[in-house]
């Protein structure tokens, strides 16, 4: 397998050799993974690459899923412009 | 800010099903819906539903959406907003959603979360190559806006999704030139892969893909078969030709909406992966909020519209207490559990004791041997002589045979039969046993069976011709005394026969029941016909 042809995340074209070299370093938790490539921060938020590279993280550490997996996540779900946020406060007054 | 008893978030099958049975109850409900109409992946399953009559079995999804759509819009203290995306749960008991460029806030009393699931992703070569589809865009494309995705796909995964959307692409008039399933077995129902086994569509078991081929677009794919251990075997490659590929590999709870309100989870494979933890009434440990649906447990929208209405009759309960709401609940809960009952359920049921710590009820008789039917789809002579009448009865009239070897939740033969010649079951799992004292051969149960797995024969007369009757669900239709091919269960044609009647009548619903003259010999051969295209 060509390891750079292979996409893990498609919303910021991120392949899984790149995430392969990050756990080797020792790289090897998603929010490190994610700070160092912006891997997860892309419109779908991780849910394509979430479970992949908690996959490959399980794989080569031998950690289990759920150790990895974190689901924590924050407001809002997906992108929100200010003026619609704002629009929303004027509705209120 | 809006006021109401209930906001449900996600106006699928397990949304509306939550909205409607908290509005019966008196709950003022809030429905918010991501897009513009009601009925999440209903509004594309066109195939016939598995399960109990009493849910609405052997009716199509898209049928099921309809009349869900009608009983919803009745309730005048339910509110539909649609084309709003929900955007946050904050501690507050305050939810934020998009709606018209504008954020709005709500403050419900309860919450039912009914967001779905979301396809997994499969890292293979080129997997970013325009042809790489999710089975779910596939279907959206053909059945929601009738644009047909490719020409000839390869379908990755053998669940029930790859399978029905096999099934859907050709009836689309596109070629499968094969689903491939890494497992040694086929995953969905055996039914589904034995329809479209007959469509001549190949099934390859312990197989997966290693790249695609192609610059600017998918061009074939490299296979490579996998050993007893999910190990690649080396040499085992083969490729194929296409112009797309779809990923039909599972879903996964849709979950951040949850994971912002402070719900715990827990990892359970059998269930989709992360999970919110949750009791058997759908309340999470946060108060006030319930979960339904595929977001609570992969399963079909049988489950997804009954696990709605407890968390909606959970909610009413709560937020409205005194009604007297425990019966129809445990009543659905009893649902449920027969629901999942069966050999097919004992992966949900392991997934549901991981979750709850209960102990897992009695594992139903089964056996764990592979045979060849659920390797291939294709029936074994061994299967099929456990559902012929004897040679006697064969002469003496016509008789339905019910090819339905596995046991799966789903009644529907049982209760369209008029003469009752279908043993009526003690459990919903049961296979069909026809009593051919009964049996008339009339053909009313063939069109009813969601797996399209009945057909009668009538090899009553003297000479070698004989009749067979099936289910047609394919364009062009054929007409009498049309000359149409006969395939066998591989989808290889047998022979020729004639076609001598047509049943194609709104009761039907677009499964038409055809009748075709055909030799003797091929009676047990023969379950698929093929319109001749004519030059």
């Amino acid at each position: 397998m060509n390891d750079d042809k292979t996409i893990v995340c498609r919303c910021e074209d991120i392949d899984i050799e790149t995430i392969r070299k990050l756990i080797d370093q020792g790289v090897t938790s998603l929010e490190e993974i994610k700070r160092i490539t912006r891997c997860g921060m892309g419109p779908c938020q991780g849910k394509t690459c979430g479970p992949v590279i908690a996959r490959e993280i399980a794989m080569k550490t031998g950690q289990p899923m759920e150790e990895i997996l974190s689901p924590r996540s924050r407001p809002p779900f997906g992108g929100v412009l200010f003026q619609e946020v704002l629009e929303g406060i004027d509705d209120e007054e | 800010m809006i006021t109401c008893d209930l906001l449900v978030i996600g106006g699928g099958p397990a949304g509306i099903s939550a909205a409607v049975a908290a509005g019966k109850a008196g709950l003022k409900v809030l429905l918010l819906e991501e897009r513009e109409r009601l009925g999440g992946q209903l509004t594309k399953q066109t195939h016939r539903f598995f399960g109990s009559v009493a849910e609405r079995a052997g009716t199509r999804g898209i049928a099921i959406i309809k009349d869900l759509e009608t009983v919803v819009a009745q309730l005048e203290n339910v509110e539909i907003s649609l084309s709003t995306t929900a955007l946050g749960i904050y501690e507050d008991g305050v939810s934020t959603a998009l709606k018209s460029g504008k954020m709005i806030k709500i403050k419900p009393k309860a919450i039912v979360v009914a967001t779905g699931a979301f396809e997994k992703f499969l890292p293979f070569e080129n997997n970013d190559l325009p042809g790489v589809y999710g089975a779910g865009a596939v279907q959206t494309l053909m059945n929601i806006y009738g644009v047909l995705p490719a020409r000839r796909i390869l379908m990755i995964g053998s669940g029930n999704i790859g399978l029905i959307v096999s099934y859907q692409l050709v009836q689309a008039g596109a070629e499968v030139v094969g689903v491939i399933e890494a497992s040694p077995k086929i995953g969905g129902y055996l039914v589904h892969a034995s329809k479209i086994r007959r469509l001549g569509i190949p099934i390859y078991p312990s197989c997966t893909i290693k790249k695609a081929f192609g610059q600017d677009r998918v061009v074939g794919a490299e296979l490579v078969r996998l050993d007893e251990k999910w190990k690649e075997i080396p040499g085992s490659q083969f490729t194929v030709d296409c112009d797309a590929i779809c990923l039909a590999v599972g879903l996964n709870p849709l979950i951040d909406l949850l994971g912002q309100s402070g719900c715990q989870f827990k990892y359970i494979p059998e269930l989709g992966g992360q999970v919110p933890i949750r009791d058997e009434s759908m309340r999470t440990n946060v108060p006030h909020l319930y979960i339904a649906g595929d977001l609570s447990s992969i399963e079909e929208a049988t489950a997804a519209l009954l696990e709605g209405e407890l968390a909606g009759l959970s909610a009413a309960k709560q937020i409205r207490p005194g009604q007297s709401l425990e019966a129809r609940m445990e009543e659905v809960k009893t649902h449920l559990r027969a629901l999942r009952s069966g050999p097919v359920g004992e992966k949900i049921r392991s997934g549901l004791s991981k979750l709850t710590g209960e102990a897992l009820p009695t594992p139903s008789p089964r056996t764990n041997a592979i045979d060849e039917l659920s390797r291939t789809g294709i029936a074994s002579p061994a299967n099929l002589a456990g559902v012929l009448p004897d040679e006697k009865r064969k002469k003496t009239r016509a008789y339905a045979v019910i090819e339905c070897y596995q046991q799966i939740p789903c009644d529907p033969c049982v209760h369209n039969c008029p003469f009752g010649a279908i043993k009526p079951f003690s459990d919903i799992n049961d296979l069909p046993i026809v009593d051919f004292d009964l049996c008339t051969g009339c053909g009313q149960c063939i069109g009813r069976c969601p797996g399209l797995a009945i057909f009668t024969v009538d090899e009553t007369r003297d000479g070698d011709r004989a009749k067979i009757t099936l289910p047609y669900e394919f364009l062009p239709k054929p007409v009498r005394e049309e000359t149409v091919d006969l395939l066998d269960r591989s989808g290889k044609c047998v022979g020729q026969g004639v076609v001598k009647s047509v049943l194609n009548t709104p009761k039907q619903d677009k499964t038409t029941i055809v009748t075709v003259e055909i030799h003797r010999n091929l009676v047990q051969d023969v379950r698929q016909i093929r319109v001749v295209q004519k030059s």
